[in-house]
């Protein structure tokens, strides 16, 4: 056990405390395993490569078989057995539900190996798996008299696992978030590749050596840590996810060394450095977790993706366009006001004091800002016939366009999707009023002019 | 027992044991593809009698000639991307991989997502071709779940063959039939790992990459795609997967269909594709623009094919396809049209052309113009009548008729490059839209022209040379390029050319005349103006009369202040009018005689037989069946009558127009039985007046069932006894 706690705690800083539980509980074959261990914790706190190390670790150093699988993948509980067996069994004959599991589980009892773990990834996924799934899991021991623990891997508490028929007790491991010395602690402790990654491209760059010259001499653990405490000074407020703070890290690193190198601002002056990288920084900021593969500097960019840019990027055909704004305008109107907006001789309204009030109580409550209503496509059809100008058959191509949207997810089935043939088909529009505002624009079309609420 | 005899009634599929048999004689399948590779010209679906018809000659040799260059120019434009999407496959096959995080691609391909698929296809061709990957291409709708969706994956990249081969196809199928019986359901993650382990692990074997391409992103579930992109994250360091995503809208879908922990799974590379707009104006100024080509379409039949795809779908192969339509149209109408091809060949099929077919080129429209213009009486009769005279004057006619396109399309671009980028664009901007602007109406006239002209005129000296030498530049280029390598290229380009060089030579006249005559100019129009308070403009006696006073006293302005610039000026622009655009740029009909052996001008029916118009349909056929059935008894004199002889379907559903929104099934069944009561006798129906007769009331409730079923109208649940009408 011993061994296997002082083989892990260097590759996994400040989880010394979880290596020594999970040591404490599984460390040793020849004692009996605990049934389950249920290990949670919020992405990006190591649970899955530590439970992967410390089971890889066990299998190394002790008489143990191990299985690891994610549950994701295990969408029907057969390929779940499979994988199971496959790892744990030496020889293999198809199981085809649980009960042939456990029969051939209980056939695996044999002198040279004394335990068997089972690490079960994403585990909150088992909820939705057959029924006898969790159960049989949480009590492969009893059932199997195997010396045997299932590790459960998931995010989310163990009181959300409860049902109906109740579970057993078990024990939980959690894995809290790390703060912030912690994270630069782990974050640190790239240093030596990321000095590796950098020589080794300089080098490879050959023209100029004073610039690997340069490099040598700068990349110093406490250069690394100044660089690390300005990165999480912006990043830490958004992100603690440690896998994806070092990725950005790594990424911005560069960009961070480019004075240095270049010879224009010297290593030792943090503040011109913190100058140069707070743009960068920033803009890494709001890319962080998308991993668009792009030159940092063509991310600012990429990044003003307003609802302008992103209604250009749209190439939508002419009678395509006006369908979106007849879907829009279903959206939100009322199918009440359809004939006072779009039939011209529509009489006058009269107003009565209800009205003026009701609409005064209202007017917070804008029907644009209270998001779509569903409408049919009789409906649709005969708003966007009535914004149109010219003439336009009722054909293939254009009832073919509604789909297209659908497609498109530009507008969205409510109900009905099925029986669109007797008209009671409902739908949707998806899209926000600046980008339909955009679109008529684009067509010539006044769109606020047709809506109630600005009327 | 013979196989079909059976207790039920049923449909019998025969496997064609014949061809199967017979390995010389090919499946149909295989047949038309050899039409298209150009290498036969028998079609399966055509008969012997048709497709050895000139027509059908030629039909096939021009659709192949422009299928090849429709082709070979979508690939091009198409190249730069799928090579810069291959080295991002290979490359990501090759670099070091950071464990669980997937290599991806987004193209943005653009909304139509039909079309796409054909891109991907030749993506998929391009790297088997070069056996770099083992592609997988999953659409939405075989990933309905989970399940299926790696189910459908892993069979696509173990079982998928590089279809370059098909050439030994034949033989190969015995031996994919044995093997095409991997189960589906044992297509799961493990057996692809077993397989890959085995076909690339070893030593020597070429390291492939895992292709796996989702055409259509936006039709995938969320949940369904979350979960596929995780497992494959999960499973890329052991297998080599890349994932190419085909977006039809934009980054932000990716965005919000991914959350957080999945989209950290991936790395995103962006890929935009040609824009269809482009890609359509690029194959409209190559292909259907191309001098190369005798076919060609009339202003409205070429408007109404890019209106389609502007208007409505955004598809190129819809547009393809459209034409294609039009090129059938034009050339299946006779024999006769199969002279629309080079002038050569069609020298050629002169002399095979039968009587009947001299006489559908004697009733061409442009005949009779043509037939009237002769003035010897003798030669109209031999015109008229004797087809060898007609045939030995064919030639020259077909001459004048190509020799008048190419110098067309010369000063098409000519014309192109002198008002396509004038403010606002009077015109258009376009080469298309140039295109069908001048063949629908004599330019000249129009408004628009007339506009341009003025901009024209009143351009500086330096912009107006340097945009017409541009422009003479361009022709130029144009002629030396496209026009000369064809036949009768030499003579239009030695006409154009002579154009262009008299063009040139005014030119220079407007250069040289210059800068002291401008100072006149000045003078010239501030002594007009000056002088023009002066002359009275009292006694008029209406608004009418004041205006034609002053626009005369304008045009007496301009003449008088016509300085040596703006009068060399203006000869450029008339010179340009009269030479190139009232000789050349003439609308279709004063185009010379026989041009509609060229020009496919028949849109209706190609409204007709490519737009369908289902309701209208329907429509058509249960308010007058007598249109779709051709029968004697149900002749309409008027589209609201109602004739007992008609279906049953039809009176109901004539009937069922006259009401609101519910109909009283019993008030129905009454209109109902009285219009058939007034085909029958007087006498008869007085008598049982009362009763019901119970076979009206059964053709009566099947006529409404079948309505329900055509979705014309639903039993109400509020109000028994009722239908909802569906439609307005």
């Amino acid at each position: 056990m011993e061994q296997i706690c002082a083989a892990l705690e260097p590759q996994f800083p400040c989880r010394e405390i979880a290596i020594t539980t999970l040591g404490e509980l599984i460390g040793d074959c020849e004692e009996a395993y605990p049934p389950v261990i249920y290990v949670f914790g919020h992405s990006g706190t190591g649970k899955t490569t530590l439970i992967n190390s410390f089971l890889k670790q066990c299998q190394k150093q002790q008489k143990v078989r191990i299985a690891q699988l994610n549950a994701i993948e295990c969408y029907t509980t057969k390929i779940m057995i499979e994988n199971v067996l496959d790892s744990l069994a030496v020889q293999q004959s198809p199981a085809d539900n649980m009960l042939e599991f456990v029969e051939q589980l209980r056939c695996l009892h044999t002198a040279e190996t004394h335990g068997f773990l089972i690490a079960i990834d994403n585990a909150e996924r088992l909820r939705d798996m057959d029924a006898n799934v969790l159960p049989v899991l949480m009590r492969l021991q009893q059932i199997t008299s195997l010396n045997v623990c299932v590790l459960l891997l998931s995010q989310l508490p163990f009181e959300k696992y409860y049902n109906k028929t109740g579970l057993s007790e078990i024990i939980t491991l959690h894995l809290g978030q790390y703060n912030k010395a912690e994270t630069l602690r782990i974050l640190s402790t790239d240093f030596d590749q990321v000095r590796q990654q950098l020589l080794q491209q300089q080098s490879q760059e050959q023209q100029q050596q004073q610039r690997l010259d340069i490099c040598e001499a700068a990349m110093t653990p406490d250069f690394y840590n100044n660089y690390l405490n300005l990165f999480l000074s912006v990043f830490y407020k958004a992100c603690r996810d440690v896998p994806e703070l070092r990725l950005t890290a790594r990424k911005c690193f560069g960009i961070y060394m480019e004075p240095v190198l270049d010879g224009s601002v010297e290593c030792t002056d943090v503040s011109r450095l913190w100058r140069h990288i707070a743009g960068p920084l920033r803009a890494a900021l709001t890319q962080i977790y998308m991993r668009i593969e792009k030159p940092l500097l063509g991310e600012t960019v990429m990044e003003d993706q307003s609802v302008r840019k992103l209604a250009q990027s749209l190439e939508l055909p002419y009678y395509g366009k006006y369908l979106l704004i007849a879907a829009f305008l279903a959206s939100h109107n009322s199918a009440k006001q359809d004939k006072r907006l779009f039939v011209k001789h529509h009489g006058k309204q009269r107003k009565r004091m209800q009205t003026v009030n009701a609409r005064a109580k209202n007017a917070e409550k804008m029907s644009t800002t209270l998001g779509p209503k569903s409408f049919s496509i009789d409906r649709l059809l005969a708003i966007f016939y009535a914004i149109l100008d010219e003439k336009v058959g009722l054909t293939c191509n254009l009832l073919s366009q509604i789909s297209t949207l659908v497609h498109l997810k530009l507008l969205s089935f409510v109900s009905g999707e099925q029986n669109i043939m007797d008209g009671s088909a409902k739908l949707q529009c998806t899209v926000g009023l600046e980008f339909v505002l955009y679109i008529g624009k684009v067509v010539g079309f006044n769109v606020r002019q047709y809506l109630c609420d600005f009327m | 027992m013979d196989p079909t005899i059976s207790v039920s009634k049923g449909c019998f599929v025969y496997k064609n044991g014949a061809t199967r048999a017979n390995p010389n004689k090919k499946t149909p399948t295989k047949r038309k593809r050899s039409v298209q590779a150009g290498s036969e010209v028998t079609s399966s679906l055509l008969g012997k009698e048709l497709t050895s018809q000139p027509l059908y000659a030629a039909y096939t040799e021009c659709w192949h000639q422009m299928h090849n260059h429709i082709v070979e120019l979508q690939s091009e434009s198409n190249s730069r991307t799928l090579e810069e999407l291959e080295e991002f496959v290979t490359g990501a096959g090759e670099g070091s991989r950071q464990e669980d995080i997937l290599p991806t691609a987004a193209l943005l391909t653009g909304i139509n997502q039909p079309d796409h698929l054909k891109q991907f296809e030749s993506l998929t061709q391009h790297l088997n071709a070069k056996q770099a990957a083992r592609v997988a291409v999953l659409q939405s709708r075989d990933c309905a779940t989970l399940k299926a969706a790696v189910e459908s994956m892993v069979y696509n990249l173990m079982e998928a063959q590089p279809s370059a081969d098909d050439a030994n196809e034949d033989e190969e199928t015995e031996d994919d039939r044995d093997r095409k019986r991997l189960r589906r359901s044992q297509c799961t993650m493990k057996q692809l790992h077993l397989w890959y382990d085995n076909n690339y692990r070893g030593e020597g074997v070429k390291h492939q990459v895992l292709l796996v391409i989702l055409p259509d992103f936006e039709c995938f579930s969320a949940s369904v795609l979350q979960d596929f992109i995780l497992i494959l994250s999960a499973q890329c360091d052991r297998l080599p997967f890349v994932l190419v995503l085909g977006v039809a809208t934009a980054m932000t879908a990716v965005h919000s269909t991914l959350p957080y922990h999945v989209s950290s799974k991936i790395k995103l590379r962006v890929f935009q594709t040609q824009p269809a707009p482009t890609g359509l104006n690029e194959l409209l100024d190559k292909v259907l623009l191309s001098p190369k080509y005798a076919f060609h379409l009339s202003g409205k039949a070429f408007k109404f094919l890019t209106h389609i795809f502007l208007y409505y779908d955004f598809s190129i192969q819809g547009f393809i396809q459209g034409f294609k339509y039009c090129l059938m149209e034009h050339y299946f109408a006779g024999n006769a049209f199969a002279l629309c091809t080079s002038y050569t060949k069609a020298l050629g099929r002169i002399q095979q052309l039968t009587h009947d077919d001299v006489e559908t080129i004697r009733r061409l429209p442009s005949f009779r113009p043509y037939v009237e213009q002769i003035n010897d009486c003798k030669r109209i009769i031999a015109v008229l009548t004797d087809d060898d005279y007609l045939k030995k004057k064919l030639p020259q006619l077909l001459r004048d008729c190509l020799l008048h396109f190419m110098l067309f399309r010369s000063s098409l671009e000519f014309f192109t490059e002198l008002v396509g980028d004038l403010p606002r664009c009077p015109l258009g901007k376009l080469r298309r839209e140039l295109y069908v602007n001048c063949l629908n109406k004599p330019i000249a006239q129009q408004a628009e022209y007339k506009e341009c002209w003025q901009m024209l005129s009143f351009m500086s000296k330096d912009e107006f040379i340097a945009k017409v030498s541009r422009a003479i530049a361009c022709t130029d280029q144009f002629l030396s390029e496209q026009i000369v390598p064809l036949e009768l290229g030499d003579a239009c380009a030695a006409e154009m050319r002579a154009e262009l060089q008299t063009l040139k030579k005014l030119l220079n006249d407007v250069e040289l005349a210059t800068m002291e005559t401008h100072a006149v100019t000045i003078e010239s129009t501030c002594s007009s103006t000056d002088a023009r308070p002066l002359a009275d403009l009292t006694q008029v006696a209406s608004r009418q009369q004041l205006k034609e006073q002053l626009l005369q006293r304008s045009k007496h302005d301009k003449q008088q202040s016509l300085s040596e610039y703006s009068r060399a000026l203006h000869k450029v622009l008339d010179h340009i009018e009269t030479h190139l655009v009232l000789a050349h740029l003439r609308p279709l009909q004063n185009a010379p005689p026989l041009h509609e052996l060229y020009v496919f001008s028949d849109i209706a029916t190609v409204r007709r037989n490519i737009i369908g118009a289902p309701r209208a349909a329907l429509h058509t056929a249960l308010n007058n069946p007598h249109f779709y059935m051709q029968c004697k008894c149900c002749e309409l004199q008027d589209q609201s009558q109602l004739v007992s002889t008609m279906p049953d379907l039809s009176v109901v559903y004539k009937l069922h127009l006259e009401c609101g929104r519910m109909i009283n099934l019993f008030d129905w069944m009454q209109a109902f039985r009285s219009v058939l009561r007034a085909g029958d006798e007087r006498d008869e129906q007085e008598s049982n007046q009362e009763q019901l007769d119970p076979q009206v009331q059964a053709r009566f409730t099947r006529a409404v069932a079948e309505l329900q079923f055509l979705g014309y109208i639903k039993m109400s649940k509020r109000k028994t006894d009722h239908a909802t009408r569906l439609t307005w």
